[in-house]
């Protein structure tokens, strides 16, 4: 039976027993719970088993669903539309520039991060105008920054210009 | 009655102050906005403004949420006419006549209609809302935890069930949801669930990064995956967006029966615009004399759905403000925006906020008003939004998402968990699995194990609270009914079919 799942079923199958895996792994760290002295009525126990049941339940049910051959329609597809694999190289520089922007932010500041973070998203996206990019990124970076730090009073790290650009 | 009448002129001189009046205008602005841009909705804009709410007075932040919430529903309609690729789900349906109508050179009567539909049917839900609301409040003060608990069950099961296309997979989102809202320190006893050891992650995952990373990380990452990028058509308008006398006799009663449905059906939990937008569709469909012209440009076809999205719009406020029960991502945004003021929506928020409440609502009037006047001469300036070409586009929300989910408590683990649920969101839209059961999860999970709780703690552990009373039964029996009856009937026929 399994051998007749599609290429796109065995993506999906996967994504379903990892959500029966959830259910389980959540009643595991429920059994494991350091439940404090003196608690209540109710165990704080009581509720997260009834979750890891219902995930394990309904994860159980897609994966039934999906080995059935009704898989799922992506988002933004029509029933029956061609499957397209995805294109793993252009999330991997995405998730690469989010990455960036999480790292730098503390270190670099906010205008460095945001910066990298923007070009390379428009990277990501197919736009290879690189320096035109870099313009338009850093204007953008600089504005957020002034217009949060400024204007509505939250501050953001400053980074490198912490002298430049004032606290 | 008259009570509300008065409040709701209360209400008005609140929101007429300079100040409320500059933020209700920035919202309207703000709404359409995102409502036009693609990939940004207006859940994603209020939670990335919701830092504002550390230095903004509640009543002109509330004004100004509000006000982007209804503004989406117009800029929202805009970008499916001209389109064809809706921005909001309320909007898809729209796109079906409306896009039609463009091609064939009304454009503007499709706006036109749209945006007027979208004020008369807005302004009716909202005066129904301001005497509808208080009155729920009134009688959900009688109401005990058990009977939240049912409540917040049946919202569960029909958000979860009735959204998207697959039972299951709207299921699947609310059990994902429901785990994440398990994270952190258990609020009566203090156990720690899902942490890890990681001590950030004991006052739990914060809602706004969730809905911020599952909405624009998620999406960013799945169009990033697909990488289709060519870019979309923009139909050209010619002339104003305006309607012919014509255009005006049809398009009149659908707009009263697409507020008939919208507005009811956004009360009653019925997951969302999707179903409303689908009905009125359908029914102008049938009663249409121009059958022949739908799926070529009926303006019926654009006026009832638009209506029914606004009026829907609109219903959802009264449980999210009478109840504290959101049943939609935005609704669910909202109300995380009044919890950061430490103002609680409930049966008591119209006593103890009185002149917020009420300065919202009064608010929503006068921004309807203001949205007529923003889209129907202003439509040239929205047109041109659509031609930021699509790289600048997503790597401005990106940016933008990554900095509302750092600016909330100036912490790196915000950005960590931020990836992670833009993974999932991008997993979601892989495997069609819907969003809004996810953040409904999120967010009323906790509020469920906190009414399970207060029951038990009641009844001194005995299960039987949770369906005593008149009350949950009948909330359970509707549960059956509409839910669970169904699925069985279904089961049935395709029996049947086999036989």
């Amino acid at each position: 039976m399994i051998s007749k799942i599609s290429k796109q079923g065995k993506g999906e199958l996967v994504f379903a027993s990892s959500l029966f895996l959830l259910g389980i792994f959540v009643a595991w760290d429920t059994s494991k719970m350091d439940i404090p002295q003196g608690s209540s009525i109710v165990s704080p126990q009581a509720f997260p088993y009834i979750v890891a049941f219902f995930t394990s339940l309904v994860g159980l049910a897609l994966v039934l669903e999906v080995l059935r051959g009704r898989y799922a329609t992506p988002d933004g597809n029509e029933p029956g539309d061609q499957f397209v694999p995805a294109n793993f190289k252009t999330m991997a520089i995405l998730v690469t520039a989010i990455g960036l922007h999480v790292i730098l932010l503390e270190i670099a500041g906010y205008v460095v991060a945001a910066t990298l973070c923007f070009w390379g998203v428009a990277f990501a996206f197919g736009s290879r105008k690189y320096l035109k990019d870099f313009g338009i990124s850093l204007v953008f970076a600089g504005i957020v920054y002034f217009s949060f730090t400024k204007g509505l009073n939250i501050n953001l790290p400053s980074g490198f210009f912490e002298g430049i650009l004032g606290k | 009655m008259g009570n509300s009448f008065a409040m709701l002129m209360d209400g008005f001189q609140t929101a007429f102050t300079p100040t409320n009046l500059m933020f209700g205008l920035l919202g309207t602005f703000l709404g359409t906005l995102v409502g036009v841009l693609p990939g940004i909705g207006p859940a994603l804009a209020i939670g990335l403004l919701l830092p504002i709410t550390l230095t903004v007075n509640p009543t002109s932040a509330l004004i100004m949420f509000a006000a982007i919430y209804y503004g989406a529903m117009y800029g929202g309609s805009t970008t499916s006419i001209l389109l064809n690729t809706p921005g909001e789900s309320g909007s898809v349906i729209t796109a079906l006549e409306g896009n039609k109508m463009a091609k064939a050179g009304r454009a503007g009567a499709a706006l036109a209609t749209a945006a007027i539909g979208s004020f008369v049917a807005g302004t009716i839900a909202t005066l129904l809302l301001a005497f509808g609301a208080p009155t729920l409040a009134e009688f959900a003060l009688t109401i005990q935890p058990a009977g939240y608990l049912s409540l917040i069950i049946l919202a569960f099961a029909t958000v979860g069930t009735l959204l998207g296309a697959s039972r299951i997979r709207g299921l699947v989102a609310l059990a994902v949801g429901l785990v994440i809202g398990l994270v952190g320190a258990d609020l009566q006893s203090g156990a720690l669930r899902l942490t890890f050891g990681n001590l950030n992650a004991i006052d739990g995952i914060e809602t706004v990064t969730v809905i911020v990373a599952i909405f624009a990380l998620g999406e960013a990452l799945y169009l990033a995956s697909r990488h289709s990028l060519v870019p979309v058509e923009v139909l050209k308008m010619r002339g104003k967006a305006w309607m012919t006398k014509d255009d005006f006799r049809r398009s009149w009663k659908p707009w009263l029966r697409g507020t008939a449905i919208g507005f009811p059906l956004g009360v009653i939990p019925a997951g969302g615009s999707e179903v409303p937008t689908f009905l009125s569709y359908g029914v102008e469909k049938a009663l249409s004399k121009n059958k022949d012209e739908f799926g070529k440009g009926a303006i019926e076809g654009v006026a009832g759905p638009e209506a029914a999205n606004n009026a829907n719009a609109a219903g959802v406020l009264v449980p999210m403000l009478a109840l504290g029960l959101p049943t939609s991502a935005t609704a669910a945004v909202v109300l995380v925006a009044f919890q950061s003021f430490n103002i609680q929506p409930g049966p008591m928020l119209f006593q103890t906020n009185p002149e917020i409440v009420w300065g919202l609502i009064a608010s929503l009037f006068i921004g309807n008003a203001l949205l007529l006047v923003l889209n129907l001469p202003l439509i040239r300036f929205w047109v041109l939004l659509l031609k930021i070409p699509s790289h600048y586009l997503y790597a401005g929300i990106t940016t933008f998402a990554l900095l509302g989910a750092y600016a909330l408590n100036n912490s790196t683990f915000d950005l960590q968990v931020a990836l992670a649920v833009g993974f999932i969101g991008y997993l979601f839209r892989r495997f069609g699995v819907p969003i809004t059961p996810l953040i409904i999860g999120v967010i009323l999970g906790p509020l469920a194990e906190l009414y399970f709780k207060r029951s038990l703690q009641i009844s001194q552990g005995d299960w039987h609270i949770l369906i005593d009373g008149s009350f949950p039964k009948v909330i359970y029996a509707t549960l059956f009914l509409v839910i669970i009856g169904p699925l069985v009937w279904n089961f049935k026929k395709k029996f049947a079919v086999k036989k």
